[in-house]
């Protein structure tokens, strides 16, 4: 039986997304989609230069998956907010796991409310991202 | 003392007008790995009751995105360098969101930059700065305000990461 906003309660967990491996043909798309054009998640040389062995993922590629944990569950219609605080970076062939659980149904001007705390990890186990969505659970 | 120019507490941008673009949308959805057609394929989209293609939830930042590259055409200076931003420091804290309405392709957008302030954290090793966004349409209203901590991790704590 899957869990509906309607029905979720504390400690549930919502389907989990990964998304990956990580390539730096990813990176040079979400840069062009996005229109992020920092040369430190597409530039090589520009990332040596500033010290980095390497590029790495742009942190809001991870935070639009944290989006699709919440909203591929609830819809977007649903969605009341979406925060996230950056951790570690990901580095290139990473791939994110992508998690949700119900923390907390709260009643905000009389809607229910699902406040669900969100995290995203990387293969080695270090979390990247960390963060919540609201989802009205009218 | 910190590197950000604090006099620009409290500054605002000029609105900026931005069309929310069909084909942007559907690549930037598709490049995230969205799956849910709502986001890229307009008859989807149209079977199930929207307009057109729906933003997906970060898609505020690209119309930031869009609306600084806009606004430098138009000779506004981008919000990094109003801060005083130093790239050699400079991290992405935290972002969020807060949504009133959806977005859907063509819509004609105000997008609104604006410095909430300055603070220090770790005794002064980080300075962070507080920003917010807001995208507004004529008739709907305030679409979503984000909110983002741009953080100088600062010489002093070390190298940067």
């Amino acid at each position: 039986m899957t869990v509906t906003p309607q029905t979720a309660a504390v400690g549930d967990v919502l389907p989990v997304i990964t998304f990956g491996p990580i390539s730096r043909t990813t990176l040079a798309l979400y840069a062009g989609a996005s229109g992020d054009h920092n040369p430190i998640h597409i530039d090589l040389d520009f990332a040596k230069q500033a010290g980095l062995s390497d590029v790495f993922a742009h942190g809001m590629l991870s935070m639009a998956q944290l989006g699709r944990v919440a909203t591929d569950w609830s819809g977007i219609d649903r969605l009341r907010g979406l925060s996230g605080r950056f951790t570690a970076i990901t580095p290139v062939g990473a791939t994110v796991t992508c998690q949700g659980r119900i923390a907390e149904r709260f009643d905000q001007d009389g809607t229910p409310i699902l406040r669900v705390a969100l995290t995203a990890t990387i293969d080695d186990g270090t979390q990247t991202l960390r963060g919540e969505a609201l989802i009205s659970a009218d | 003392m910190g590197l950000f120019d604090r006099s620009r507490a409290g500054y605002e941008s000029k609105p900026i007008e931005i069309t929310a673009e069909r084909g942007a949308i559907a690549f930037f959805s598709e490049t995230i790995g969205e799956t849910n057609p709502i986001h890229f394929d307009v008859d989807e989209a149209r079977k199930a009751g929207h307009p057109d293609v729906i933003a997906p939830a970060t898609y505020p930042v690209v119309l930031e995105m869009a609306a600084a590259k806009e606004g430098q055409r138009k000779g506004q200076t981008p919000m990094i360098e109003v801060i005083g931003a130093d790239m050699r420091y400079l991290l992405h804290g935290t972002e969020a969101y807060d949504y009133h309405g959806a977005i859907f392709a063509g819509d004609v957008l105000q997008v609104v930059g604006r410095v909430t302030g300055f603070s220090d954290a770790k005794g002064g090793q980080l300075e962070i700065a507080h920003l917010e966004m807001e995208v507004r349409h004529a008739k709907r209203g305030t679409l979503a305000v984000a909110r983002r901590d741009l953080i100088h991790r600062l010489p002093a704590a070390g190298a940067q990461s």
